[in-house]
């Protein structure tokens, strides 16, 4: 896209830009981190990440005082516009990313002081599959790909049919072993975070999609998660 | 009875009612001698939508508007070419009375234009000339009116007889507006209606001209993106003579279809 003729403009939007990115990079470090944290049951590691969330929060406050700058003495219009009010938006739902993680390492603490109970490897693997969306979307977002943002889009059912394997398998490992139930309680929270990262991640890549077409998508997303709607051990 | 598929809000139908515009321009050319300064542009103008006009200088939008109600003709080599229709006559069909012509559409200029006479007089003699009026009675009360339109009659109504030239910059344009709506015009054409007027001045005309539209349809040029988008329904981005794209206003400040005007709007330009 060609520049503007005032080149401040210009600066402010690639400011805005770069806010998002970083706190894109940071949401998917804070992830793996907590994901390895807990493998290991890392509570000095854990306890950093919480804290290392604090600048989540702070980039995302600089996000919306940067978007607010360019409201107030740019009035942008037409891409412009969606730029910005996708940057807010994106913003809070990275840093929502980041909340998740955060609660992963919360858990980290709590688990770390209980019995060892195996990890289940489902959880692993939605940590990888939630990690690949969050690096896939903002990739699409720094190449401004709205194809590659509508595959991020689709991508969401994948990690939906994971946490509904992961919730049924830790269901079974409660009833197998009720002594464990606190650390499997954990671990079901955790599959949920892991979940509603990549729903965060589908967010981004509408507002990415949006912002490059012009187009809202609809709500007609794929939802593959049916945890909240089926029984389980009838 | 078969239901519509898709039921719209009676307000929103009246806006976008397409099948009787006012004013129906197609294939609209104008040169200047050799020079093609509008190349067949095709718009309608609806009743109750203010249709904004942009584009950079010399794109040909205020010479497009001035053939709305023939204020080319009076400009030597100045052809046109195509169809302008006012309630679907032909503007420039030789029967057509121009003065009357211009009592139905309107215009306001980019600068104040009051005549050297009283604010009174301003607003009457349109009304004197077309003979809608010759009664002091009926005088008074189309001046009475149409000041109120134009938002001004509480400010003038104790000095009618001072000059309408002793009114602030803003007054000045809204008694212009006050005397384009005292002959009872179905179109307002307004050329950069606001550029000479500050902050204040310019929200009132805005105003004025959002109450006005309702009663007439209204096109207006303008070189402020945020005016175009504050005031009116449908913008048309003009460049180098060509219309490059109409639509929605809203449309058009969020998601152009065409490169060249999101290129304009948002300040890319070179």
């Amino acid at each position: 896209m060609s520049d503007h003729t005032l080149s401040a403009y210009d600066d402010e939007l690639n400011e805005l830009r770069s806010i998002v990115s970083r706190m894109g990079g940071l949401a998917g470090d804070q992830l793996l981190g907590s994901m390895q944290a807990l493998k290991e049951r890392d509570s000095e590691e854990a306890q950093r990440l919480r804290e290392a969330d604090k600048e989540l929060d702070r980039l995302e406050a600089l996000a919306e005082q940067t978007a607010i700058g360019v409201f107030a003495r740019r009035a942008p219009v037409a891409d412009d516009l969606r730029e910005v009010v996708s940057a807010l938006k994106m913003t809070t739902l990275i840093e929502r990313m980041g909340d998740y993680a955060k609660n992963i390492a919360k858990r980290t603490l709590a688990i770390s002081e209980s019995h060892p109970v195996v990890l289940p490897q489902t959880l692993e693997t939605m940590a990888e599959t939630a990690h690949r969306m969050i690096q896939d979307v903002m990739d699409a977002y720094a190449h401004r790909s709205a194809d590659a943002a509508m595959d991020v889009w689709e991508s969401d059912e994948v990690l939906d049919n994971m946490h509904n394997a992961a919730y049924r398998q830790i269901l079974a490992r409660m009833m197998e072993t009720p002594d464990y139930i606190n650390v499997y309680t954990h671990y079901l929270m955790i599959a949920k975070n892991l979940e509603r990262i990549g729903d965060q991640a589908t967010n981004v890549a509408e507002q990415i999609y949006y912002t490059i077409t012009g187009v809202v998508l609809e709500e007609a997303r794929p939802k593959g998660d049916t945890t909240s709607t089926e029984a389980v051990g009838q | 009875m078969v239901e519509p598929m898709l039921k719209i809000a009676p307000e929103y139908e009246k806006v976008t009612d397409n099948k009787n515009p006012k004013m129906t321009a197609k294939d609209v050319s104008v040169f200047y001698g050799d020079n093609h300064a509008v190349k067949n542009i095709s718009l309608d103008l609806h009743r109750d939508e203010v249709t904004s006009l942009i584009g950079p200088s010399g794109c040909g939008k205020s010479t497009f508007l001035r053939c709305l109600n023939r204020m080319n003709d009076t400009i030597t080599d100045c052809r046109i070419e195509g169809s302008i229709t006012l309630d679907g006559e032909d503007i420039y069909d030789p029967k057509i009375d121009v003065v009357q012509l211009r009592a139905r559409v309107g215009m306001v200029f980019q600068k104040p234009n009051p005549f050297p006479k009283s604010i009174y007089d301003n607003i009457a003699y349109g009304p004197r000339i077309h003979g809608l009026a010759t009664a002091r009675a009926d005088l008074d009360e189309i001046v009475t009116k149409s000041l109120e339109k134009a938002g001004l009659w509480q400010e003038v109504k104790d000095r009618l007889d001072a000059p309408g030239t002793a009114l602030s910059g803003g007054q000045q344009q809204r008694l212009c507006i006050a005397r384009a709506i005292a002959v009872n015009p179905e179109v307002i054409l307004m050329d950069e209606p606001c550029s000479a007027l500050d902050p204040i001045a310019t929200a009132k005309v805005e105003n004025l001209i959002d109450e006005l539209k309702g009663r007439y349809a209204i096109a207006i040029v303008t070189h402020s993106m945020q005016q175009a988008a504050r005031i009116s329904q449908k913008t048309a981005f003009f460049h180098m003579g060509d219309l490059i794209e109409h639509g929605d206003t809203t449309q058009i400040f969020t998601a152009p279809k065409e490169e060249r005007t999101r290129d304009y709007i948002t300040g890319r330009f070179g």
